[in-house]
């Protein structure tokens, strides 16, 4: 069933990109193809040579790309099953096996594609223990589901040198246990090649990050949905290049022909964390209301360049860099610095549903940002299960917020 | 000498007399009230009444249902489930899965085929899908609760369906269906089928191959063909419906104090 | 002496002791009068120990000496309430240990490298370095409480045990000893043999409740019931900071810790259960806690392989969350009677 749908959308995209005229925009396009070939990695039948593994978020997928294993983060089924309407029977049948119905539908999707066999058997799989604990959960249940091996990084609390270095040796034994289960050595050339390409990759999301700034906001409603959390699935090949550059370019010219990404903004929003994954008329609503979200918190690169020389480390310092990992008041301080560089007048805290690491932190992140004069709109939604969306009441407390936005003089 | 149970509810207090050979001869109901202890004595006077039997005649008495601490003179009193497991066994013997949906809460029993309890699961959480659900949506489709079960028959199609499961909102979804120029038969099918899925749910918790079992319901809501049909449906089986289905659980609590006077 | 606040079995309470501090469990059985201010500076939805403990700090709920709060990095929960502390109670001294996420030996020297640290800030705390003889004989002391108190466990009834528990956690413990060492616990009353596990249920009264509605609890796997001291037997030699670290990786585990290779909890709960001639299962489990939640589907498969019916209780460390499952544990009992 999957396999299918990634296939029939990596043809239909190819098919529309060939079509497009030059000034149409592709970014999004092209974002999504590298998705769809993605996907028919995962999901096709493993050939000769080829290795799969299932990840937790904040698995170093350029690493595994350089040591020829295809990788992705769990969640990310859970994400694309509610995209495509075809999630709820994944959840009913997690719930049926006793699986509750308080914890994170991201994850009670996965389980249950796994209990209906629509998962592919991976050849090992790495936890990480960050962003949270119902991650590492589901990546230890598929591995004994499946029977195959189980590396955990433990990503440390601590951000500091101290951190790195533990989480670089971490780093340095999960190479060891891949080149174990794969055979095969991991060549620093590769590695070298994939930092780099990681290194472009980044230098193209700064610029164009830098580029969603401007006012009107250059991105359309969808542009950059999930964007840099997805594309860290292709770092450290070409493709991330390309589909930043793409980005890059199309924003670029918006922004100097001066053209909003939604027209009439008139209230400017940072969404934080996720957004809601399923088809919702939530974008519409806020766009209704004159309001656009111009920032995503996930859409930032919060890391330097990784040094050629010391890669592991490099790569530690990424993985502690995510705002989701360590204290809270890190989260709080990059979303104060995204409030004011993309200056918003207002964020909305989609509070997930079962997401005790992020939706945990509702009330401090509140107080941090009416800290630095931004109010928060905090939804209570889910945004995997579309059986819980009640779009009235969304409708009211996203009118009722925008309101308040404008009167407070924004757009 | 005769045995006595009583089922102290939250909507009704029950009471069975049993005779010496377990034979059920006479029954009672009574609204509990704000006051059980009122209803509990109510109910019991009835019953000995209507089998003219006197209360010297009593060789024991067992109580069930939320209030069954309250009932002084007990043998014993002994939770719902397993009374309801020995009343649905002496009524539809052999029966492997009782579905119980009452005034304010739902059980779905796995019995062993002898009357005894193998697994069970409960809803006491929340009063969607049970006796008060269904008064609440009688009210707002302005008909008598005891003609919901043939208003579903005549549902002539199956398109609508409720999204609130919710007691409060699913009341003002359904006179939002009505104001629409929806058909009462319908809006009754939808409801029960609702009723059916959060049931499915419970009874998949003890089997998950319900469809295998001989089933039955009891309860208060189980006198509504209309929500039997449907359940039945979700599930893949016909379920079994014992006559005074709402006074199961006081007929298993009075063989229970038959056993017991006995030991 | 100046106490410690923690709130985790992982945490290493002979360390603290060694530092001339007293261990304190800020135990979430406080009474009904302090304000439930925590879901609004967190999030309604999240673990009710770590929101109760939260109310408690805000309401000033500790003990008048305290010299700081040592919280493990156990779960999303427990670093949520070390981020609400530095907001809300700036003025304590708090540290967030981090708890390795697996148990092998790379894990034992991170650890110990933690603790390592822990000792040092202790003894700035304390005004009294932590050195290795120090720790020994602290190390002893602790290792007689668990000993004394599995012994009791055995013969005893829960909620008798627990009170004794809850003792050795929130009084000094060298006075605690020495009363253990005289104490005669009532028995068990008789009752449907069961086996308990789950996470907090501190409250000497649930659990009195379980045995009045006909449970005998045979053995407990609960972090406030036998996993609260770790065994400490055995010599710690000239090292005693690593010696610590692994006997806490490596005595039975939250279902935090994750076995990658090993047993795991569902098996683990078959074989205790079994070893203990428990007829059933009860797991009390926290609302919301991700870690248990996960697991219980393959428990209660493990347990129905095994022939043994599971009973699953959500409380909120309550007593009257558990008093309204009453009809559920009585069904239970009587199922199994």
């Amino acid at each position: 069933m999957i396999l299918p749908y990634f296939e029939n959308l990596q043809s239909g995209i190819a098919a529309k990109l060939e079509t497009l005229g030059a000034n149409e925009p592709r970014a999004r396009k092209r974002f999504a193809l590298e998705i769809a070939r993605l996907g028919v990695r995962l999901f096709s039948p493993p050939r000769p040579g080829e290795r799969v593994a299932w990840c937790g978020v904040l698995a170093p997928f350029d690493l595994l790309h350089a040591m020829g294993v295809t990788s992705c983060f769990a969640e990310f089924v859970g994400a694309m099953l509610a995209s495509t309407g075809a999630v709820e029977p994944m959840l009913a049948a997690a719930e049926g096996a006793g699986y509750s119905t308080d914890c994170c539908s991201y994850h009670r999707a996965v389980t249950g594609a796994t209990m209906q066999g629509l998962m592919p058997k991976p050849d090992f799989l790495i936890a990480t223990s960050a962003p949270c604990t119902g991650g590492v959960a589901v990546i230890e249940s598929l591995a004994r589901h499946f029977e195959r091996p189980l590396f955990v990084i433990h990503v440390p609390q601590r951000t500091d040198g101290r951190g790195v270095v533990q989480l670089a040796d971490q780093l340095r034994r999960m190479v060891a246990f891949v080149e174990e289960q794969t055979g095969e050595p991991l060549d620093p050339a590769r590695l070298a090649r994939s930092m780099a390409l990681t290194n472009q990759a980044r230098e193209l999301l700064v610029e164009l990050y830098d580029l969603a700034r401007a006012r009107p906001g250059p991105a359309r409603r969808r542009d950059l949905f999930n964007f840099g959390l997805v594309i860290g699935l292709l770092l450290g090949s070409e493709a991330a290049v390309e589909v930043a550059r793409t980005y890059r370019d199309e924003l670029n010219l918006r922004v100097e022909r001066g053209v909003a990404g939604v027209p009439g903004e008139r209230v400017r929003l940072l969404w934080l964390q996720n957004r809601v994954q399923f088809r919702s008329p939530l974008e519409e609503m806020l766009e209704n209301a004159g309001a656009a979200v111009v920032v995503d918190e996930l859409n930032s690169v919060t890391w330097e360049p990784i040094d050629a020389d010391r890669p592991f480390e490099g790569l530690a310092r990424r993985m502690l860099s995510i705002p989701l990992c360590g204290p809270v008041e890190r989260r709080i301080a990059l979303l104060q610095r995204l409030a004011r560089d993309y200056t918003v007048d207002g964020a909305v805290n989609p509070c997930h549903w079962g997401c005790r690491q992020g939706s945990g932190a509702r009330g401090l992140i509140e107080r941090g940002l009416r800290e630095v004069g931004v109010p928060v709109l905090n939804l209570e939604v889910d945004c995997v299960d579309p059986r819980s969306f009640a779009p009235g009441q969304l409708q009211t407390r996203i009118e009722a917020f925008a309101e308040l936005l404008s009167q407070r003089g924004g757009g | 000498m005769y045995f006595l149970g009583v089922d102290i509810g939250s909507l009704s207090c029950d009471a069975v007399l049993v005779d010496e050979g377990g034979r059920p001869l006479a029954w009672s109901v009574v609204p509990t009230g704000a006051r059980n202890v009122e209803a509990i004595a109510a109910a019991r006077a009835q019953v000995l009444e209507q089998a003219g039997v006197a209360e010297a005649d009593l060789g024991g008495v067992v109580s069930t249902g939320y209030g069954r601490a309250r009932v002084e003179g007990r043998l014993a009193a002994v939770t719902e489930i397993t009374c309801h497991a020995r009343g649905i066994e002496a009524q539809l013997p052999g029966t492997r899965l009782l579905v119980d949906i009452g005034g304010q809460d739902s059980k779905a029993i796995l019995l062993d085929g002898s009357g005894r309890v193998v697994e069970f699961a409960m809803n006491d959480k929340c009063a969607a899908g049970t006796g008060r659900f269904l008064e609440a949506m009688a009210r707002a489709l302005q008909v008598e609760l005891t003609r919901l079960g043939e208003l579903d028959a005549r549902a002539a199609g199956r398109s609508l369906t409720l999204s609130s499961m919710c007691t409060v909102f699913a009341e003002s979804e359904v006179v939002s269906l009505i104001a629409e120029g929806a058909e009462v038969p319908e809006i009754v099918n939808a409801l029960h089928r609702a009723i059916a899925a959060r049931t499915q749910a419970l009874v998949r918790r003890v089997a998950p191959d319900a469809a295998t079992l001989g089933a039955a319901m009891s309860g208060g809501v189980a006198r509504n063909a209309g929500v039997v049909r449907a359940i039945g449906a979700a599930l893949g089986c016909v379920l079994q419906v014992p006559p005074e289905p709402d006074t199961v659980g006081a007929l298993g609590a009075a063989l229970i104090a038959r056993e017991r006077a006995a030991s | 002496m100046r106490a410690v606040g923690f709130t985790c079995a992982y945490t290493p309470l002979a360390l603290i002791h060694a530092a001339g501090l007293m261990p304190y469990r800020l135990l979430p059985t406080a009474g009904d009068h302090i304000p439930d201010q925590a879901g609004a500076i967190l999030h309604d939805n999240l673990c009710p120990h770590v929101k109760r403990v939260l109310d408690r700090g805000l309401a000033g709920e500790l003990p008048d000496a305290l010299a700081g709060i040592v919280l493990m990095g156990s779960c999303d929960a427990m670093r949520r309430l070390a981020d609400a502390w530095r907001v809300h109670r700036p003025e304590d001294p708090l540290i967030l240990l981090d708890l390795p996420s697996t148990s092998d030996a790379a894990d034992v020297r991170s650890l110990t490298g933690e603790l390592d640290e822990l000792s040092r800030t202790l003894g700035r705390w304390s005004g009294t370095p932590v050195d290795p003889g120090r720790l020994r004989e602290s190390i002893v002391l602790y290792a007689e409480l668990a000993r004394l108190t599995a012994d009791l466990a055995r013969a005893s009834s829960r909620g008798a045990l627990q009170r004794w528990l809850n003792r050795t956690v929130t009084e000094p413990p060298e006075a605690v000893l020495e009363e253990l060492r005289g104490a005669v616990l009532a028995a068990p009353g008789g009752g449907v043999p069961l086996y308990l596990f789950g996470n907090v249920l501190s409250d000497p009264a649930a659990l009195e409740l379980l045995e009045e509605c006909g449970a005998r609890i045979v053995d407990d796997d609960l972090c406030t019931g036998s996993r609260q001291l770790t065994s400490l037997e055995g010599d710690p030699g000239a090292e005693p900071l690593p010696w610590l670290s692994r006997r806490l990786l490596e005595r039975p585990p939250c279902a935090r810790t994750l076995e990658p290779a090993g047993p795991g909890l569902a098996r683990r709960i078959v074989e205790r259960a079994r070893a203990a001639g428990a007829r059933g299962v009860i797991a009390h489990v926290l609302k919301f806690c991700d870690p248990y939640l996960a697991r219980l589907p393959a428990v209660r498969a493990a347990l129905r392989g095994a022939g043994l019916p599971l009973l699953v209780l959500e409380g909120d460390c309550t007593l009257r969350s558990l008093g309204q499952q009453r009809t559920r544990i009585e069904a239970f009992v009587e199922m199994l009677s």
